[in-house]
């Protein structure tokens, strides 16, 4: 692939990326800027409406004036990123959120039109261009992760500046291609089931971290690690899913592989990372599959690409922010009704210990008071901080059977929000088989 | 078509192993029923014994309000948890401590019934509990590492 043609994939991979790139850094974010848990969803939800509302205006504007659309989709990006990393209060932080949404969906939208020259062909241009969207929705929550650990939250919005500042070299020679006819009415099938799978992704690319780093307490790094499988089996199946053809048929199947995973992770036999491999990787295999054939399929024969593209955007950001609004209250609400259950069954391992009996009545207090200072800084009481101090055979047994019953309290949390992710998942199939002979425009 | 059937087995195979493995069950453990007659486990000394008469007494409250044993003894994790307890259950605080003050006695008669306790022991507790708070008697007993 030549240059420029990576200098864009490059920026689209970047600007889709940040629909998930931030959930590792929720919980510092919460700690920096102390609000509310529901108030804090804003940093995602505002960078995915913003897309989802821009796309379309801005593949209009792509479609005439593709070099200058993405050249100032690219500047404004770089300074809504930088805004983010500096911003003095949460409501700074959000509108630097929706400035990069409204940016990143001039530069994903002119990036298509322009790739169309740097790869010569259209449909050589939409496929680059979907699986550089592919990869970067699946990388985020991994890259936010490492950089998380290793340089804080803030890092996340510093570095992805100057990397998309680079793709300005790939306007070199680029020019504007004249589309006289108009752009034609959208592929309704494959956008409907790219909203309805973009929706069940959600919990895989979100609610999966916060399992793994508020729910497991993972250091974000080997979280970040842990979710890399789902990006590597994404890339895998765009490069290798090419062969299964018809289109609605790779899609189909990934719509199954995608609803399988989510659903194995709603039904997690046990607590840990190790189990949420397998998942993830029918989930990533899926997701390069259904992914990339609908965004195919969405482009193919049109000649508009920027303004088709610009409708799969606006179909998988609105699928986003569609997945935060169904799944987060479920969540929460689990969440809720598990911390009832886990301090009932927790009070009863005590009440059962072989410690000293008239022990039991302050430890319990103890991880009831412990259980009401974790929930006000909204994360999961450490066990062996509030009952490991003291020794004895008893207490060692006490701090085990303690952890077991919150893990699975956590794990049973996030279980309702998979499978209802999972049913959003393989309602995608009902489009894609309702509009498979559907004729493109 | 094979694709679209390899991955519908793929998922199946994937769920029904995370099935078997007990997916559909792990959750936090139930906790009992306060109600139902639990076993007078052999007491070792006179903790065990006043662990098991607070434990019975406990659940003799708990049953009457509907609730758990552990609903019973997180309520008296402090005296906000006590109020928010009442009002849950539509109860006054009062009712509550005289609900487990009748359980604690109740539980008495029967521990010195089975010989658990002789009549002195037995006494000074029932005067315990007739004199003190609820509130309060935890706390003496958190006192008393040495009984």
């Amino acid at each position: 692939m030549r240059t420029p043609a990576v200098l864009l994939a490059v920026a689209v991979g970047v600007v889709l990326a940040d629909s998930s790139v931030v959930t590792i850094a929720l919980p510092d974010i919460l700690a920096r800027y102390h609000v509310e848990i529901s108030t804090l969803a804003w940093v995602l939800t505002a960078f995915n409406l913003a897309l989802a509302l821009s796309a379309l205006p801005a593949a209009f504007l792509a479609r005439r004036r593709p070099v200058p659309v993405f050249g100032v989709g690219i500047l404004v990006f770089s300074a809504a990123s930088l805004l983010c990393g500096f911003a003095p209060s949460f409501g700074v932080l959000v509108a630097g959120r929706a400035l990069q949404g409204v940016a990143g969906a001039a530069v994903v939208c002119a990036a298509l039109d322009l790739l169309s020259q740097a790869a010569r062909t259209e449909a050589r241009a939409a496929r680059v261009w979907a699986v550089a969207g592919i990869v970067g929705a699946a990388l985020g929550p991994a890259v936010g992760g490492i950089l998380t650990q290793l340089l804080g939250w803030e890092s996340i919005f510093f570095v992805q500046a100057p990397v998309v500042l680079l793709a300005l070299v790939a306007l070199r020679g680029a020019h504007a291609v004249v589309v006289p006819e108009p752009a034609g009415r959208p592929h309704v099938g494959a956008n409907a089931a790219l909203l309805l799978i973009s929706g069940g992704l959600v919990a895989a690319l979100f609610l999966l971290v916060i399992l793994l780093i508020n729910g497991w307490r993972l250091d974000p790094l080997e979280a970040g690690l842990a979710v890399t499988v789902m990006p590597l089996a994404a890339i895998a199946a765009a490069r290798f899913g090419r062969t299964i053809t018809p289109l609605w048929v790779r899609a189909s199947s990934g719509v199954l592989l995608i609803a399988g995973g989510l659903a194995a992770l709603g039904w997690l036999p046990h607590a840990g990372a190790a189990w949420t491999f397998p998942p993830q990787l029918a989930i990533g295999a899926g997701l390069g599959f259904a992914l990339s054939a609908l965004t195919e399929r969405a482009l193919a024969g049109r000649s508009a690409q920027a303004v088709h593209g610009g409708w799969t955007i606006a179909a998988r950001h609105a699928g986003v922010v569609l997945g935060l609004l169904v799944l987060t209250p479920i969540f929460t609400h689990d969440l809720h009704k598990s911390e009832r259950e886990v301090l009932a069954s927790g009070t009863a391992a005590v009440l059962d210990s072989r410690i000293p009996p008239l022990d039991k009545i302050a430890v319990a207090r103890h991880i009831a008071a412990a259980v009401d200072d974790a929930k006000q800084q909204a994360r999961i009481p450490d066990v062996s901080e509030v009952v490991g101090k003291h020794e004895g055979s008893g207490y060692a047994d006490l701090v085990s059977k303690l952890q077991d019953q919150l893990d699975r309290a956590v794990t049973q949390a996030f279980s309702h929000a998979f499978l209802v992710a999972a049913l959003l998942c393989l309602a995608a199939l009902v489009p894609i088989l309702l509009s498979r002979r559907e004729v493109s425009v | 078509m094979r694709a679209i059937a390899a991955a519908a087995a793929a998922s199946l195979a994937l769920i029904v192993v995370y099935l078997a493995l007990g997916g559909a069950s792990y959750a936090p453990a139930r906790v009992a029923d306060p109600c139902a007659v639990r076993d007078w486990r052999n007491p070792q000394g006179l903790q065990h014994t006043v662990e098991q008469i607070v434990l019975s007494g406990l659940d003799g409250a708990a049953c009457k309000l509907h609730v758990s044993r552990e609903d019973m003894v997180l309520a008296f994790a402090s005296r906000d948890a006590l109020s928010r307890f009442a009002r849950q259950h539509h109860v006054s605080t009062q009712q509550v401590d005289e609900l487990v003050r009748a359980g604690l006695l109740r539980s008495i008669d029967d521990a010195e019934n089975a010989g658990a306790l002789n009549s002195t022991i037995a006494d000074l507790l029932r005067g315990f509990v007739h004199r003190f708070p609820i509130e309060q008697l935890i706390s003496l007993l958190q006192q008393l590492p040495g009984v």
